[in-house]
């Protein structure tokens, strides 16, 4: 999943200042899993604002909605109503529902309420890592399913630095080292021999360093 | 009445969230000076911010949760969600100028309902040093 986390209310305040109506739009997809744009996020950013902005004495009415998922047009579609009556959007999605909103409604301004952080999972409840950089070519296969250009440091791909120490990464004490889970895993598979495959240096073109991307599927397009 | 200033009175509004096995009501919790609406939740752990936010948007002029002791809590860690949202809640509070000391939490021991008087004054006490939630609408 998109994981992502709410801006700071000062921030948001200042965003939406200039208008009288606005409606806040959850996703209740990735960012609701990450507990930063779901329904209940949205309504309870929603009740804050309002009670920040009547503090001050400003006016402002904040309606709210969440829509399945703001990526997609379709879902999007349901929020055309609210969005009609209100001046401005503020998208608690990511960074690709923000755009898609834009995308689908040019003329209505729209904030991001949240800072896109990573594609990531739920490790235990409450904490999200970092599990893949979305390179455009995925090698998984040769280490046993973990990912060492998102999880080390050093985006090393034949094999550990050596400075890792009790399966803890030298650069940053909080952080496994992905290596040493790398060869744990591929021990239980049987596959140690993966490790005398030379992987070459990663071409790059594929990632977001080669520019921006896009997938055309053939056989979807009419 | 709250007296705060001559030209300030006003009876004062408390939500109290409880979970339904921190506490029985046996007595009526308003006086003449506060009025107490009551929320029973299943388990505190389903107070969420939201709720606790919607109670001072309400007119709240403070929010108490009332949970089992720790380590009482039926479902596990009901009691230790709520006082996890809770310090979330009351920093979103101060943020926003309502301010964070308006939210409070409090274990109760086994089902002690006889101290909640006693805890609602000391509220009380928070809420003359506050004054009215000056988010609560007009
Ligand atoms: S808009 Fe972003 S957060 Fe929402 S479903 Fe799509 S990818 Fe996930
Ligand atoms: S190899 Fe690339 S696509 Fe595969 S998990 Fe790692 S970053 Fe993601």
């Amino acid at each position: 999943m998109i994981v992502g986390e709410q801006k700071p209310i000062e921030e948001i305040k200042k965003m939406v200042a200039p208008y009288k109506k606005l409606l806040i739009l959850g996703c209740g997809t990735c960012v609701k899993t990450c507990f930063a744009g779901g329904e209940d996020e949205t309504a309870a950013l929603a009740s804050a604002l309002r009670m920040a902005f009547r503090t001050e004495g400003v006016s402002i009415e904040i309606d709210e909605q969440t829509v399945e998922r703001q990526c997609e047009n379709e879902f999007i579609q349901e929020a055309a109503k609210k969005i009609g009556e209100n001046d401005a959007v503020l998208s608690l999605a990511c960074g690709a529902g923000v755009q898609a909103m834009a995308r689908r409604f040019p003329k209505e301004p729209v904030y991001p309420g949240l800072n896109t952080t990573f594609i990531g999972v739920q490790e235990s409840h409450g904490v999200f890592t970092e599990e893949c950089s979305g390179c455009g070519n995925c090698e998984l296969g040769n280490f046993g399913g973990i990912c060492p250009v998102t999880r080390c440091s050093k985006k090393l791909l034949n094999g550990p630095c050596g400075g890792s120490q009790k399966g803890i990464c030298e650069v940053d004490a909080n952080t496994e080292c992905a290596w040493q889970l790398i060869i744990d895993r591929l021990k239980t598979l049987g596959q140690l021999n993966n490790l005398r495959t030379y992987i070459p240096p990663k071409n790059w073109k594929t990632s977001n360093s080669g520019g921006p991307r896009k997938l055309v599927r053939e056989d979807h397009i009419i | 009445m709250i007296v705060m200033n001559p030209m300030e009175k006003f009876k004062a509004k408390i939500t109290l969230f409880h979970c339904i096995n921190a506490f029985t009501e046996h007595v009526s919790l308003s006086t003449d000076d506060r009025e107490v609406k009551i929320v029973k939740m299943p388990c505190s752990g389903m107070t969420t911010e939201v709720f606790m936010l919607k109670a001072f948007e309400a007119g709240a002029d403070a929010v108490a949760i009332l949970v089992c002791p720790e380590g009482a809590c039926r479902y596990m860690e009901g009691n230790m969600r709520a006082r996890k949202r809770v310090e979330k809640t009351s920093n979103v509070l101060d943020k926003i100028g309502v301010g964070g000391k308006r939210l409070s939490i409090h274990n109760l021991a086994a089902k002690n309902s006889d101290s909640v008087p006693g805890l609602l004054d000391e509220i009380m006490s928070t809420i003359k040093e506050l004054g009215k939630n000056p988010a609560a609408a007009a």
